[in-house]
């Protein structure tokens, strides 16, 4: 590897002083993708016939980068890693897309993911699991898994994700790298497949805090064609990177981190704590202060299930377009119903067929009341709690996870009631739309660990700012996988 | 006891067109108990009933709706082109009745 | 079958044909022969795309709102009714239900049926989307997405409708009430109108307002004109009728009218109704409308039929009939007042109209728009009658001739054919008659009046025709009593 493992800025600074062209990079990011492949199986689709282009001021020109499969991308194969979509070649490309195209940006490939955004794993795609570039024994994570290996792996300095419980902010942790996702509406969803509307939120995963700012920089504006998006054009994420955060207020949540909570803790829960705490510790050497709070332990117990409740029963509606009458493969049938639901059995993996009939049974007119409604009043009263502490603190600083990666052989995706909260919590984020960075902090039983900031709604700069300044007291920044297995 | 059963689970899979095998019906069937545990713990918290549920992401939403004005319509040839079913300039199903 | 009372509710689907596009996509709102030319990404529901909201689409909703006095709600939600079928590209349509409060609820509507005036209750009236079309074939059928995501308004009555005739009454009232206010043809030939019918009987001997009193009803999809809400509503109370009378009960259910047999047919039973697992749309955040907006919009409803009658009753003088025959149809209405702009005196040209135009336009079975004689052009004619010209008989003719040869009808009126209305010159031709006829007058004298008639006769004769009536009598009485 000669160059993919560096900065955007430092790219962009060779490409402008000629020391490489963008060719030259984007056949290494090529080679690279290749074997990536090999290795973690992170891609659905590497667009060999990728060409570099013109360099000019924008720091992504010239600059390769990977998409996740389930924005539309134009006359490339878009599947969201599911058979229901397998042969789809989309006629435009998602807004985000459009305006890295502008930027000058290069795609080399369409990364694999949990099917359609929906799982945590990175096992669920159709075109099978994506390990983990630091112990291909281990999960990345999901749903963003082949954009969090490759970055990681250096394949690129950044890909794009797509967030709507933690599908970017987790595999960032499991692969050691930064993932972000801005406020909800700061990028345009047009053409990001739907998963559940109201939590799905455009991000990127990149190796560096002033990285991913450059990237949703370019990614980010308000579009006619989203009417959830807002004019951001006084946001300037990059700008706002200056590590000047003497007298910022974070704090943590008690009920989520205090190790006297977890009675038949595991080594590698006491250490990730242990670690995150050590964290905190930077952060005060900073200059920020951290508290402790308290939240209700009722409703941090319902949020996990707030979570599949709410996103199910949006899922379940957004894919009912999966039809295969005007795109995707036809199902057989003699009847148009047969045709369709043979379509949708055949095309779906079981973790999403579970979801959609959760998510339907949700909504049942006699049963809305009861789940779906009570799952958004929950929803409320979370958002409620969370903006209560953005009165007073700038952010919330809290662990990814419960440690390093999980291993494939054990792995499930169903609703585990322990340490839930701290698995899950990242979801509130997306309850509330609000802009939330994970970072490295770290490693457990020699594999990374995350640590995540959220705060207020717009107030992306600050965050951003934060989770700078906290990285830079760190050895983490631009690293890249190396196996430990 | 379960409020919920094999039968209800494949009823309500039927309706979104999805078959579903044994195994993946018993898998919703824990999913559901625990899911319906949690939500019991929901209905305890006071007053929840008079919590207006939160419906988009962004509460405090403000925006304008789109003016009334024409964009070019797709070409056909790329509305087609992911059906494997076309006649002439249209999608084609077997016969729909009722 | 005195006994029962028929209660009819009605929910009438209207395609609003005068926005420019569609309702969530910004493709052309516009009928087309050919297929898939009026579409957008979203309206094949193509992953990732996203419902935008038309505002003009939303004015003329609350618009309707108004006129049919609902109130309007503080914030303005869509919903997602979730059910699949090959015209439905999403497998879901995005509409309003009443919870949260769609662009109206609570309204009611004044309409005249026959001589009486009668009152319907509107439940609510929401904006939504139409589905795409289906061709059907031996063994296939094609889909058309032209009318996938045409905006529509839903407006649904409570129960206050008791005939058949009460029901095509208030639907012509509200066909009426869309074209004047510029929100749609409301054209049933082109399907933009299509209504679920609703009917229970009850015992005509209880208190209606009591719901309790009120029967089991069905409900009966698809009815897409006039005449067969009509048929449909009398074949389903006599067939309940007979239920009742035979001892049975009505069962509640949804059924089908089939135009071919005349007939309602069951569909599904209460048993089997769809649950359509209504939620609030995520993509559209909830909208504020502002009271200045509601303001402005109901500052802007233009002038509905029933104003336009009155207007013509009480300054023109035009009577309540001849009033009611010119309001029926906007466009005629439309064109009977660019008549009266251009000149044509405002009695005058309602007789023409009403008259003349509409046996025209009935005997041709074209629309107004299609007609060849301008209002300028009828103003010719008048002018024709007016400056003596024509006679009545030639106005008609030259009418006739316009339309025939499509030419202006001034070509056809000259000086030539123009009445002799010059005193001295009928004065000279009846001396001459006269002179000519001293037995007759001689006759007339004696007591023969309708020998008058005949000098009349004489004098057309002679002039061919052109002598204006009027003076020639005059003359002639005068002449007659010289002699």
């Amino acid at each position: 590897m000669k160059y993919m493992n560096k900065s955007i800025e430092e790219l962009h600074e060779m490409l402008i002083k000629g020391e490489v062209t963008s060719d030259e990079l984007v056949r290494e990011s090529l080679e690279l993708s290749h074997e990536v492949q090999k290795k973690c199986n992170a891609f659905v689709t590497i667009l060999d016939d990728a060409k570099g282009c013109e360099v000019t001021d924008n720091l992504l020109s010239g600059i390769p980068y990977g998409v996740k499969d389930n924005y539309s991308t134009k006359d490339i194969l878009s599947t969201g890693s599911s058979n229901t979509l397998k042969d789809y070649v989309p006629f435009f490309n998602a807004t985000a897309v459009e305006h890295l195209n502008t930027a000058g940006a290069i795609k080399v490939n369409k990364t694999a993911m949990d099917e359609f955004g929906m799982g945590g794993t990175g096992t669920t795609g159709h075109t099978g699991i994506q390990k983990n570039p630091w112990d291909t024994t281990r999960l990345c994570a999901g749903s963003s898994s082949g954009s969090a290996a490759a970055v990681a792996s250096g394949v690129y300095p950044y890909a794009l994700g797509s967030d709507t419980g933690d599908s970017i902010r987790k595999p960032a942790a499991y692969c050691g790298i930064v993932g972000y996702k801005p406020t909800y509406g700061m990028i345009s969803r047009y053409g990001l497949f739907a998963f559940a509307s109201s939590l799905d939120h455009c991000g990127v995963l990149a190796r560096s805090v002033r990285d991913a700012a450059i990237v949703v920089d370019t990614m980010k504006g308000l579009d006619i064609n989203d009417m959830t998006s807002w004019d951001s054009s006084n946001v300037h994420l990059r700008s706002a990177c200056t590590g000047e955060v003497k007298g910022k207020k974070l704090c943590y949540i008690k009920e989520i981190v205090d190790k006297e909570r977890y009675k038949n803790a595991s080594q590698e829960l006491l250490d990730h704590l242990d670690n995150f705490y050590k964290t905190v510790e930077n952060a005060r050497e900073l200059g920020m202060t951290v508290d402790e709070v308290s939240v209700d332990e009722a409703i941090l117990k319902a949020q996990p299930s707030v979570y599949v409740v709410i996103s199910c029963a949006e899922a379940t509606s957004n894919m009912s377009n999966l039809t295969g009458i005007s795109f995707g493969p036809r199902g057989e049938g003699d009847n148009y119903i047969d045709m369709m639901k043979d379509h949708r059995t055949k095309g779906f993996s079981p973790l999403i067929k579970r979801r959609f009939v959760i998510g339907s049974y949700v909504l049942q007119k006699e049963n809305q009341e009861r789940y779906f409604k009570n799952a958004q009043r929950v929803r409320r009263l979370l958002v409620d709690r969370w903006k209560e502490m953005f009165k007073d603190y700038d952010a919330i600083i809290l662990p990814v996870g419960s440690g390093p990666a999980k291993h494939i052989d054990g792995s499930k995706d169903i609703l585990d009631e322990n340490t839930a909260a701290l698995e899950e919590h990242l979801q509130v984020g997306n309850f509330g739309g609000f802009p939330s960075i994970t970072i490295p902090n770290g490693f457990v039983s020699g594999l990374p660990v995350g640590v995540n900031i959220t705060g207020n709604c717009y107030d992306d700069e600050n965050v951003l700012n934060i989770a700078y300044a906290l990285e830079s007291t760190m050895e983490y920044k631009g690293q890249i996988a190396k196996e430990v297995k | 006891m379960s409020k919920f059963t094999k039968e209800m689970v494949d009823d309500y899979a039927d309706k979104l067109l999805i078959g579903l095998t044994d195994e993946e019906n018993k898998m919703v069937l824990d999913e559901f108990d625990i899911i319906d545990k949690n939500l019991d713990l929901v209905t305890q918290i006071p007053n929840i009933s008079e919590v207006e549920p939160m419906t988009h992401c962004l509460d405090d939403f403000e925006y304008e709706l789109r003016d009334d004005v024409v964009v070019e319509s797709v070409p056909i040839s790329d509305l087609l082109r992911n059906s494997d079913e076309t006649d002439g300039d249209e999608v084609q199903v077997p016969k729909v009745v009722g | 079958m005195t006994k029962y009372l028929a209660k009819i509710g009605l929910e009438m689907h209207c395609e609003m044909s005068e926005t420019n596009t569609k309702v969530f996509s910004a493709a052309r709102n516009e009928y087309s022969e050919s297929p898939n030319t009026n579409v957008r990404p979203l309206d094949m529901g193509f992953p990732g795309t996203l419902p935008v909201v038309n505002k003009e689409a939303v004015r003329l909703a609350l618009m309707a709102s108004m006129i049919l006095n609902c109130s309007q709600p503080e914030y303005m939600y869509f919903e997602r009714k979730n059910y699949y079928y090959p015209d439905m590209p999403k497998n879901f349509q995005i509409t309003q239900e009443t919870k949260p409060i769609p662009v109206g609820i609570y309204g009611k509507v004044e309409f005249e049926c026959g001589d009486e005036i009668k009152t319907v209750r509107v439940n609510n009236i929401h904006l939504e989307e139409d589905a795409a079309s289906l061709d059907h074939f031996f063994s296939t059928s094609n889909i058309d997405y032209n009318r996938a995501g045409v905006p529509l308004l839903e407006l649904v009555t409570e129960p206050d409708i008791h005939s058949a005739k009460e029901a095509v009454a208030f639907l012509e009232h509200m066909r009426s009430v869309y074209q004047y206010a510029g929100i749609s043809e409301a054209d049933s030939k082109k399907g933009q109108i299509r209504c679920d019918v609703n009917i229970s009987l009850m015992d005509a001997e209880k208190d209606e307002s009591n719901p309790e009193n009120w029967g089991t009803r069905t409900e009966i999809k698809n009815v897409n004109s006039f005449g067969g809400v009509r048929d449909a509503i009398n074949y389903e109370i006599e067939r309940q009728t007979e239920v009742l009378e035979s001892g049975g009960e009505v069962e509640q259910e949804t059924r089908r009218w089939d135009e071919e047999s005349g007939t309602t047919k069951r569909m599904r039973s209460k048993a089997d109704a769809i649950d359509y697992k209504y939620f609030v749309e995520p993509n559209i955040p909830k909208f504020k409308i502002s009271k200045e907006w509601l303001e402005e919009i109901r500052k802007s409803i233009p002038e509905l039929a029933m104003d336009r009658k009155n207007k013509y009753i009480n300054e023109y003088g035009l009577s309540s009939y001849d009033a009611g025959v010119l309001v029926k149809e906007k466009a005629i209405s439309d064109y009977y007042e660019e008549c009266v702009k251009t000149g044509i005196d405002a009695k005058m040209a309602a007789n023409w109209v009403s008259v003349n135009i509409i046996g025209e336009l009935n005997k041709e079975n074209i629309s107004i728009d299609e007609f060849y004689i301008t209002p300028v052009m009828l103003k010719q004619i008048i002018d024709g009658i007016n400056g003596g010209l024509l006679s009545s008989k030639q106005a008609k003719e030259v009418f006739f001739k316009a339309i025939e040869e499509e030419k202006e009808p001034k070509n056809f009126i000259s000086k030539d054919n123009a009445q002799i209305s010059d005193k001295d010159e009928l004065t000279r031709i009846i001396s001459e008659i006269l002179n000519n006829n001293p037995t007759q007058i001689e006759q007339y004298k004696g007591g023969r009046d309708n020998l008058f008639d005949y000098f009349v006769g004489q004098v057309m004769k002679n002039t061919r025709g052109k002598a204006n009536p009027v003076i020639t009598k005059e003359i002639l009485h005068e002449e007659l009593d010289k002699r």
